[in-house]
């Protein structure tokens, strides 16, 4: 079997198996086992299955398209020989006539990725238009399967020693009922595995998906699935809200992520990422339509855009022609180009991309949207290590990195920027925070920042590199902290200190977490994941800040956010395991979390530190992506709008002058926040306190987390809970008022109707009831049983009938 | 010398139409008689005795049904042709096949393949009676196929008795029981006052007339009427009217129409439930069946006749000159049916109010069926003169009302004999609380119940609505607008009175509590019992949503009534 028909059905069983199980628990959950205990090895063995398959369709991937070994600047690796290195294929797997088409299509000019693409299942076509489940396979998508059921594994298995409480009724003292009691409910161990195999089904339709519709449903099911383990404990106040505020804001990405669909299936009729068939005919897919081969991969507006941007002219020339169609196609045609150099259609191309990237901003919590985020680790921690870490908010990356192709160079530069405004504002809250679980949600929304910010200033590779890093170790601080919690039941950092001693384990995989989202290592040698992938970042910014003096504060966000990320990092591990106890209480009571807890942490420490390396050979992650760059960005490109805007190619930032300065300011910046953290935690030379009360507006500023919250609420909910009470007052004042009085008035009537009814219908009804009854009772009598007088009624009803026939038919027979 | 050759050319001619046209056509009938023959033998050779009797007669069921699917199938009809033409006489007129006899006799047979696996689960027969009982069973059948395809009134006669004479035997299978015994007797007895009062009525046609051919007797009929001007008829007219209320006397025995259906309460209590669910649907299919035969028969004249002149344009009118000349005739028939109809449905639902005993329950149910059966071939002798498209769409829907009555009829006699066995009882009272001991069960009950009510979305819904369109078809297109008004009214009005005495049942079994001393246990939807409920109860199910099929092989059996 070749690797085009084998890639889709590896990856789609193993996006379709935790299906099975979310379906498999919703109907016999609670009979798997005493209360359901066996639903956790269901989800488990589900997710572990569908990485076993990522892992096989991985390894066939390896051995199909071998990772090349080649010299790269700093690491040893150049990306433009990589690049050109790659063997390039599209294929096109689309329906049944797929292999008519594959070879015609391989010959593309130009450099592309490996990428096999079709589609399963045609939800509708008309047209040209066809809305389809397909699939898009690159190396990006096998190894971002790889990533989410490796974790989703670990987390699964962490969780069902987690969540154990759940398995018998369960009082919860968070909540109050109004008698003064807590509330005592049922457990629900099935409910929590049920939502958790949805939720990675639905993750792995976003990174398997062929085509943005495809993206958007999947999109929109991870975001129901963050809405229902989000509120896990939605008797809680502030869970319930929690799970509403994260689905509303994401609604409101949404909105812009329909409005780029939108301008992008009006203008160009296509939502296909690759080229596909549509009966029978092939049809350009987005990418080689923005993209075309024929310019050699250059981005430049499609025609549909343009002819779109140009309906009027367009009309003019269809008018004009009326008699002779043709000619006026073949007129617009030839004027296309024209159109093109005069700039018409970038505003819808822009549209497009903003559009897109706007659904981004909601889901990996960017700057404004990312209020949600750490509301969100309400839900159960577990939760927050898979859904807010590691998946659902790098679904927003993933998109970005998987759209790249289509992003012009303005997008791409208000991408920066919000990245860029993300991670400063996140990390300086994440500064002041006492909640283990907040620090880390914050710091969370910062290296989504990092990662949008390297996407925006061309790094397609140091982002969505970041991005695979990043979900190893952060998943693994989130699952350290839920073992703190579990020992703790408390999530307040002040409450800790001391905790090494007691959780060893916990304490050490934490500190490698830590030291890889610091991205600690020893400069030019060898570093934890965290390491590789953030100095390309900053590699990559400041390439971009050189080519455009004008943008380098972009460099400098960085370089200060990785400072602060060292700091408030280095602050959480000090403040819960370093020192003496603070609360002798809770230090007593601490211990180490079970075996079936500490197991994941291990495995995913390991790969928080190995997940960056490149294997002599070659092997390694980041050149496996570059397997998966897409067309034509290997090049850099300039602004339209911001006309001086130029993005630097990737591979540029490998010279040696910028990778060693890059290098030595991440390892300088994280030594010194690192540092500073000690000597205000460990060696207690600077008092936090009196920091604080120097600069007591601004710690003011960033404990109320700059008010993001108080000011949406003034701006947005405030005024739409006023219009809401208005509506209802009115309904409640004036319509209910008028039905109530309508309904009374019918009432009135009603009760007439009612009486004659009674008193003359139903008499009438009962009398007839009766008189039938009677009937029927007279009719049995008529049936006495003995023979002879059945035989006489033979006789009798003979002549019954000739008499009655006679007398009936006297008229017809006799006239 | 010349006689030689004639007797001659009449033998090879006779041998030519038997087994080269006749014969063919009748390899069902011809399965039925084989079984029989088989079943006999198995008696006698100790060898076979060890064969199950069920078995065997499943066996030539079976093959019987087959061959009566391939006779539908084959039909020129079959997926839209012409059906008209598919009229032909076999074994020199006494028989006929058409796509009515083709469409009876396949439900007869699918009657026999539901019914033996069902006798068989509910151990009615035991193993000894077993040879007896299928061979009385597959007989009777054998009857009614005849009945339904009569083309003479010999065969008419010979085939009435041919049904009716195992059936007295069957009534009497519960040796021992005095019940049965007495219903037995009084069966007997009454059905040979019947045929006798039958055959006189045929006496007196066949020599007014001087034919017993079907056709030959209209054309007969329709020459005296055409020769002699109205009025002056005197005594000839008093004799035909006598004779036919005389044949219509033995159709009533057999279909239990008011006021001859007193056998019918003491003979279903009495026998067992399982020779009730016989003489409930098969019997009444074949009398329906034969009913349609002779009131078409005599009062439409068949355009194109053995041996008339070969023209059909000729012939054609012909038959639509003697199809006027018949008008009288059919208004009796209508008259005669259309009264008994209004009758047989009244008293039949009013009578079954007071029952107790679910077995007599379902006897008067029967009766009051019969009645709406009655209805549809009024409606359909009414239009037949004036608009032979509706009679046909009138004769469909008596034929659909048969293929759903089959299953909502059987079901439920089915269940009584199950419940029987399981609850050593009848009695309608002793069903208390069923639903807590056997929900399964108690849900088909009211799935067959429900659909013998009419209700949708069962068969029975389209069943009564296919009969009542037919009827208001008829009062707006046929000269018999205020019998016919009549019925309709009557039909609707009896609808709602079959609601309670059927609801009944199903309230005593889902609210009445459940007696602390129920013996017996409760029936299970999965078991063998179960199975042949569920086998039952399902299609009255599906025929209420997906009717369409069924219709159309109603319709080609409509057909006939050209």
């Amino acid at each position: 079997m070749d690797l085009e028909s084998l890639l889709p059905m590896l990856l789609g069983l193993a996006w379709l198996t935790p299906l099975a199980s979310f379906v498999a628990i919703l109907f016999f959950g609670p009979r798997m086992g005493p209360h359901g205990r066996n639903a956790a090895w269901v989800a488990t063995a589900a997710i572990a299955t569908s990485f076993v398959l990522s892992l096989a369709a991985f390894v066939f991937w390896l051995a199909h398209h071998p990772v090349q070994a080649v010299d790269h600047g700093g690491h040893g690796s150049s990306h433009a020989a990589a690049a050109s290195a790659n063997p390039f294929r599209t294929v096109a797997l689309a329906d049944a006539d797929a292999h008519a088409d594959e070879h015609g299509n391989a010959t593309h000019a130009g450099h592309s990725p490996t990428a096999y693409s079709g589609d399963w299942y045609t939800l509708y076509q008309g047209g040209r238009l066809k809305l389809s489940i397909g699939w898009y396979i690159d190396a990006l998508t096998v190894l971002m399967f790889v990533m989410i059921t490796f974790i989703a594994t670990c987390i699964h298995i962490y969780a069902s020693g987690y969540m154990h409480d759940e398995l018998h009724d369960v009082t919860d003292h968070e909540v109050h009922l109004a008698d003064g009691h807590h509330l005592h409910r049922p457990g629900r161990f099935c409910r929590f595995f049920q939502a958790l195999s949805l939720f990675c089904f639905s993750m792995l339709g976003i990174v398997i998906a062929g085509n943005l519709a495809m993206v958007f449903i999947f999109w929109e099911l991870v975001g129901i699935c963050s809405w229902f383990l989000i509120g896990f404990y939605f008797e809680r106040q502030s869970a319930s809200t929690a799970a509403n505020k994260a689905f509303i804001v994401n609604r409101i990405g949404d909105f812009g992520m329909l409005i780029g669909l939108m301008a992008l299936w009006g203008a160009l009729g296509t939502l296909h990422f690759a080229d596909h068939s549509v009966q029978g005919e092939q049809q350009p897919g987005l990418f080689s339509l923005v993209r075309p081969a024929a310019t050699g991969h250059a981005l430049q507006v499609p025609d549909g855009m343009v002819a779109f941007a140009a309906a009027d002219d367009v009309g003019r020339i269809a008018r004009a022609h009326s008699d002779d169609p043709a000619a006026g196609v073949h007129e617009v045609a030839g004027k296309i180009d024209g159109w093109r150099n005069l700039g018409v259609g970038q505003w819808l191309l822009f549209v497009a991309g903003i559009g897109i990237f706007c659904g981004c901003v909601g889901k990996s919590a960017q700057f404004p949207l990312f209020v949600w985020l750490p509301d969100a680790m309400e839900g159960p921690t577990p939760v927050s290590a898979l859904v807010h870490s590691a998946t659902m908010v790098a679904a927003g990356v993933y998109l970005v990195g998987r759209f790249y192709p289509v992003l012009t160079p303005d997008v791409l530069l208000v991408i920066a920027y919000v990245g860029a405004i993300t991670l400063f504002i996140s990390a300086t809250i994440a500064l002041v925070a006492n909640d283990i679980k907040r620090v880390l949600a914050y710091s969370t929304v910062s290296q989504l920042g990092y990662m949008m910010l390297a996407l925006g200033v061309g790094g397609w590779l140091a982002g969505l590199f970041h991005l695979v890093t990043h979900a190893f170790f952060k998943s693994l601080l989130f699952l350290c902290s839920g073992s703190v919690i579990h020992a703790c039941h408390t999530n307040d950092m002040r409450k800790m200190g001391g905790l090494a001693k007691v959780m060893p384990w916990t304490a050490g995989t934490m500190l490698v977490g830590c030291l890889a989202i610091i991205g600690a290592g020893i400069p030019f040698v060898i570093g934890t994941s965290g390491y590789y992938s953030k100095d390309s970042i900053l590699a990559q910014a400041l390439s971009f800040s050189q080519a455009n003096p004008a943008h380098s504060i972009l460099y400098w966000a960085v370089a200060g956010g990785a400072l602060l990320t060292a700091f408030y990092m280095f602050r959480l591990w000090f403040m819960t395991f370093a020192g003496s106890p603070r609360d002798h209480h809770i230090a007593e009571h601490a211990h180490e979390s079970p075996q079936v807890m500490v197991a994941p942490l291990i495995a995913l420490a390991v790969m928080a530190v190995v997940a960056g390396w490149t294997l002599p050979g070659g092997f390694g992650i980041a050149n496996l992506l570059e397997q998966a760059r897409p067309a034509g960005t290997d090049v850099g490109g300039a602004g339209y709008f911001f006309s001086t805007l130029r993005i630097p190619a990737e591979h540029e930032s490998h010279v040696g002058a910028i990778h060693i300065t890059a290098t030595m300011t991440a390892f300088l910046t994280a030594a010194a926040g690192v540092l500073l953290a000690a000597l205000m935690y460990v060696w207690k030379l600077i008092s936090p306190g009196m920091v604080a009360a120097m600069f007591r507006p601004l710690y003011t500023l960033l404990s109320n987390r700059w008010y993001f919250d108080e000011i949406y609420h003034a701006l947005f909910v405030s005024p739409v809970l006023a219009v809401a009470s208005l509506a209802s007052n009115t309904d409640r004042g004036v319509i209910d008022r008028f039905i109530d009085g309508v309904a009374w008035a019918a009432r009135q009537v009603a009760g007439i109707d009612a009486w004659i009814d009674r008193t003359i219908v139903d008499g009438l009804v009962n009398a007839t009831a009766n008189a039938t009854w009677n009937t029927g009772l007279e009719l049995k009598k008529l049936q006495t049983g003995h023979l002879r007088q059945y035989v006489m009624f033979i006789v009798m009803g003979t002549v019954a009938l000739f008499v009655l026939a006679s007398l009936l038919l006297r008229n017809s027979f006799a006239g | 010398m010349n006689s030689v050759s004639d007797l001659g050319s009449i033998v090879s001619r006779s041998l030519h139409d038997t087994l080269a046209l006749s014969l063919p056509l009748f390899r069902p009938e011809l399965c039925l008689a084989v079984t029989v023959v088989l079943l006999l033998l198995c008696r006698m050779l100790p060898v076979l005795k060890m064969l199950d009797s069920a078995w065997v007669a499943l066996g030539g069921a079976a093959f019987a049904l087959f061959y009566a699917w391939s006779d539908l199938r084959g039909l020129p009809g079959w997926l839209g042709g012409d059906a008209l033409a598919s009229r032909q006489e076999i074994f020199t007129g006494l028989l006929v096949f058409d796509s009515l006899t083709a469409y009876i006799r396949l439900l007869l047979m699918a009657f026999l393949v539901l019914y033996i696996p069902f006798t068989k689960v509910s151990g009615i027969p035991d193993r000894e009676d077993g040879a007896d009982f299928y061979t009385l069973v597959l007989g009777a059948t054998l009857g009614m196929c005849l009945m339904a395809s009569a083309n003479h009134l010999l065969m008419v006669f010979m085939a009435v008795e041919m049904a009716s004479v195992p059936s007295y035997a069957l009534a009497g299978l519960l040796k021992g029981r005095r019940a049965s015994s007495e219903a037995a007797i009084k069966y007997a007895v009454y059905g040979a006052g019947a045929s006798g009062i039958m055959l006189y009525g045929m006496s007196l046609l066949a020599g007014l007339l001087g034919s017993c051919h079907l056709p030959t007797m209209a054309r007969q009929l329709a020459g005296l009427a055409g020769a002699i001007p109205a009025g002056n008829l005197g005594g000839v007219e008093m004799v035909l009217v006598l004779g036919g209320l005389m044949l219509a006397v033995g159709l009533a025995f057999k279909l239990s129409a008011v006021p001859f259906h007193f056998w019918c309460p003491d003979v279903f209590e009495g026998a067992a439930a399982e020779v009730g669910g016989f003489l409930s649907v098969a019997s009444k299919t074949a009398a329906v069946a034969l009913l349609l035969r002779i009131a078409f028969g005599l009062g439409m004249p068949v355009a194109v006749l053995p041996g008339a002149d070969s023209s059909s344009a000729l012939a054609g009118q012909a038959a639509a000159l003697q199809g006027a000349l018949l008008g009288d005739a059919r208004h009796f028939m209508v008259a005669t049916i259309g009264l008994m109809a209004a009758l047989t449905c009244t008293l039949g639902n009013l009578a079954a109010y007071g029952q107790n005993n679910m077995k007599r329950l379902l006897a008067y149910s029967t009766i009051a069926h019969a009645g709406y059966l009655l209805m549809g071939v009024a409606a359909a002798v009414a239009l037949s003169g004036s608009h032979p498209a509706s009679a046909r769409t009138a004769v469909s829907a008596v034929a659909f009302y048969l293929a759903t009555y089959l299953f909502m009829n059987l079901g439920a006699f089915a269940i009584v004999a199950f419940l029987r066995n399981a609850l050593r009882s009848e009695e309608i009272a002793s069903y208390a609380g069923l639903i807590r001991t056997s929900p399964g069960i108690v849900v088909a009950t009211g799935v067959v119940l429900v659909s013998l009510i009419g209700l949708p979305p069962l068969a029975g819904f389209w069943s009564k609505f296919l009969i009542f369109s037919a009827l208001v078809e008829a009062i707006s297109l046929s000269a018999e607008r205020p019998l016919m008004l009549v019925l309709l009214v009557v039909g609707g009005l009896n609808t709602v009175f079959s609601l309670y005495y059927y609801l009944r049942v199903l309230k005593v079994m889902t609210f009445d509590p459940l007696p602390a001393d129920r013996p017996g246990e409760a029936l299970s939807l999965v078991s063998f019992p179960g199975a042949i409920v569920t086998a039952l109860a399902v299609p009255v199910v599906m025929l209420g949503i997906f009717w369409s099929g069924l219709y159309a092989c109603a319709q080609l059996a409509g057909a006939f009534a050209s």
